[in-house]
């Protein structure tokens, strides 16, 4: 039986039509997915019916048997109250200066003790949780305190916008169990994702849609087994799995990097303890671990751009200076690009200074004319045009703006460069084409990688070796095609399972 | 907002440029016109107690007010960021001890700081500039010092120490630019807050000398008189409360602007 239908529905913004004759539905009980690359109108579709996105309707929506479309504001409120939504980022959507538990009581209702912990033990969080303040949760616990919130005052609708996204792939098939949990109860589940293969598992119909039109529309397995349209193709494509056949990696060679003993402290509590590993020339080594496993701490305090408190790092042999004597002629060996495309390009700069400007710290004897000549070719590398250059990050997609940051790192020739979750903030789409852009660069330049992920078929895609960290220290290493199939530590296990 | 600018831009026109074209100068005395009435034959406000023009008082004393307002802020922006920008890049111990000065500095009473300055020193606008600027840079200091923490780990600036920037061309080419606009909307609010001071400090009498004039002075002296001349009070009172509106109205639309 039909819970949520939609028909037809559009929507105009301006001058901009985002959606034009988007249909699906959910059953009672039922799944759907709506899936596609960023700007693809999926959000909007989930959000427009409900008044919860800017721009003229059109179409129709009805739920259970009620039209959403044309009701005004105050209409809507109470209608919504039968719809329970979980967002995006669990970081950000809960208040930090209120406990979990007020701000369940306030989602509820209901202040019964009693009650609140069983909402928050209906989705797997003990009653002592009630007491505590989001920080002190980790992010799939705040996941599942925002699902409870969703649906404490019992919505026969759950809309679930990208939950997982911001999870470590070890937490996103837990949530999507969690929220598939609530089916048994006769609720709906509408879910928005861009990933395909993850959702596929748990839904009933997948609704694929590309700028604002339905594209396909299906039962999830014939979806991903047999897709019909180009861009679900490239959808299910971009998601790398772990079962693709393994890369041709280049050789390495002479050993180039070599970190021994490396600790880090902040304050009291150990971030990284006595780790240890070295990179040779042209190898790429991948550094996997669940967030906040200190994999980024580890990395930065190589490469001096962080903290490091004891522990040597050489380079060819020869000791690497600590962060404040670091000189530019040991800069140029190791460059970084960091996960966050927006953040890693300064907002009042355009793209060709941004790109000079190792060059100009790095080789200070180059003329201005082969700085830019060397910034352009830089751009050219990395498949961004002249047009690119004057550019700034705002005028940037978030898969452009990095390949700009990518540029920057390729500009002064480093031997090595370091990957901090170098995809993880990009859509599969674009994930997938930065992840062939990086190959190719590994081929065509014998470039050394040390990549930071906790996705393990990036690791697989790129990478000879893999260290796994788990609370700080090293607890696994070895050649990545041999860990991946006989994992031998728990955390290892866990991620493979995950992935 | 846009009526606080365009009043505001009214009022520092006609003090920049009106004086040279009114037939007395501030100082001037018509013996001939001692408390003329508004619209008397060259005296389009009248005139005050010694027969001195009171629009080109008037003017006059908010070009005085204005100048040692925004010299004064612009001296607070100068320390404020220079103080906050190293507390914040260096952190630490460093920090540490900048901020506690800054907090001893707030638990002065920087009027009477002022006050003692002026006896010690002797009357000077120079002084009442650098007075004012010296305290009213606290502020700054903590606003820029919290951006200058919220940039420096931002990776674009971790970027630019592997691109081997020095610590001097991070802060001048990344931290700078990027607060500059946060910075400009507290040096917005700080003049009128000068402005204010600045009144103060004349109408206790220790603001600038006769015949050199400002608002706070008008103000005072106006206030000697108002019972047979209320213009004289009203007048420079109603300048001075608009200026500070107004630019209390374009800062607050600035900040908020940022906020976003």
């Amino acid at each position: 039986m039909t819970l949520y239908a939609v028909e037809g529905l559009g929507l105009t913004l301006g001058s901009a039509r985002l959606l034009d004759g988007v249909s699906f539905a959910v059953a009672k009980g039922g799944c759907t997915a709506l899936v596609g690359a960023s700007g693809s109108g999926k959000t909007m579709s989930c959000f427009a019916p409900f008044g919860l996105a800017p721009g003229i309707l059109s179409g129709s929506a009805r739920l259970e048997g009620t039209e959403l479309v044309g009701l005004g504001e105050p209409a809507l409120r109470p209608l919504r109250a039968g719809v329970g939504f979980v967002f995006q980022q669990p970081l950000t959507a809960l208040t930090p200066h209120l406990t979990i538990g007020s701000q369940l009581a306030e989602a509820a209702g209901n202040r019964d003790r009693a009650a609140l912990a069983a909402m928050l033990d209906r989705c797997g969080l003990p009653a002592a949780k009630l007491d505590q303040y989001p920080h002190r949760l980790s992010g799939g616990e705040r996941q599942r305190a925002l699902i409870a919130m969703a649906t404490a005052h019992e919505p026969s609708l759950l809309v679930a916008d990208e939950p997982t996204s911001a999870l470590d792939a070890g937490l996103r098939h837990a949530i999507l169990d969690l929220l598939d949990r609530f089916r048994e109860q006769g609720k709906g589940l509408l879910l928005v994702s861009h990933d395909l293969p993850l959702v596929a598992r748990h839904t009933d119909r997948v609704v694929v849609l590309d700028a604002g039109k339905v594209i396909e529309d299906g039962r999830a397995a014939d979806v991903l087994k047999h897709p019909q349209h180009e861009i679900t193709r490239a959808l299910i494509a971009a998601s790398p799995r772990l079962d693709s056949p393994a890369p041709i990696l280049p050789k390495p060679g002479a050993p180039l990097l070599s970190a021994t003993g490396i600790k880090v402290a902040f304050r009291r509590t150990l971030a990284v303890s006595e780790a240890s590993f070295d990179v040779r020339e042209g190898e790429a080594l991948a550094l996997v671990g669940r967030s906040g496993s200190g994999k980024s701490t580890l990395a930065r305090a190589i490469a001096r751009l962080g903290p490091c408190d004891t522990g040597s790092v050489t380079w060819r042999g020869q000791p690497m200076p600590v962060r404040a004597r670091m000189k530019p002629e040991h800069r140029r060996r190791l460059q970084p690009v960091f996960q966050d495309p927006a953040a890693s390009l300064d907002p009042h700069w355009t793209v060709a200074q941004s790109v000079e400007e190792p060059l100009r710290h790095l080789f200070p004897d180059l003329t201005p004319e082969a700085r830019a000549e060397r910034a352009a070719a830089a751009l050219d590398e990395v498949e961004l045009g002249t047009a690119f250059a004057q550019r700034r990050p705002s005028e940037l997609s978030g898969g452009q703006a990095q390949r700009v940051a990518i540029a920057r790192a390729l500009v002064a020739d480093p031997e090595l460069i370091l990957l901090d979750e170098a995809t993880s903030a990009l859509d599969v789409l674009v994930a997938g084409r930065i992840l062939d852009l990086l190959a190719k660069l590994q081929q065509g330049r014998r470039l050394a990688i040390l990549a930071i992920t906790h996705d393990l078929a990036v690791a697989r895609a790129l990478c000879h070796r893999i260290a796994v960290m788990d609370a700080g220290r090293i607890v696994e290493t070895g050649d990545t095609a041999a860990c991946l199939a006989a994992p031998q530590s728990q955390a290892l296990r866990d991620l493979v399972r995950a992935g | 907002m846009k009526m606080a600018a365009v009043l505001l831009a009214a009022i520092v026109v006609a003090a920049l440029l009106l004086p040279p074209l009114l037939p007395w100068g501030y100082a001037a005395i018509d013996w001939d016109a001692v408390r003329t009435p508004a619209f008397s034959p060259g005296h389009v406000l009248g005139t005050d107690s010694v027969g001195r023009d009171l629009l080109a008082r008037t003017l006059a004393g908010t070009r005085v007010t204005l100048a040692v307002a925004t010299a004064a802020a612009l001296v607070a922006l100068v320390i404020g960021t220079a103080w906050g920008a190293t507390a914040g890049w260096f952190g630490g111990r460093i920090d540490e001890f900048m901020m506690r000065i800054v907090d001893a500095l707030y638990a002065l009473p920087f009027m009477f700081v002022v006050i003692v300055l002026m006896v010690v020193f002797g009357r000077s606008v120079l002084l009442v500039f650098l007075g004012i600027g010296a305290v009213e840079w606290l502020t700054m200091a903590r606003v820029v010092r919290g951006q200058v923490l919220a940039l420096r780990n931002r990776p674009f600036i971790l970027a630019s120490e592997a691109a081997g920037a020095p610590a001097r061309a991070i802060l001048t080419g990344h931290i700078l630019p990027n607060i500059a606009s946060v910075a400009v909307a507290y040096l917005m609010l700080t003049v009128p807050q000068v402005v204010m001071v600045e009144s103060f400090l004349s109408f206790l009498g220790l603001g600038v000398q006769e015949p050199l004039t400002s608002l706070g002075i008008l103000v005072h002296d106006g206030a000697d008189d108002m019972d047979i001349a209320p213009l004289t009070l009203i007048v420079p009172g109603f300048v001075l409360v608009a200026t500070v509106v107004c630019l209390n109205r374009l800062g607050e639309g600035q900040r908020s602007r940022m906020a976003r």
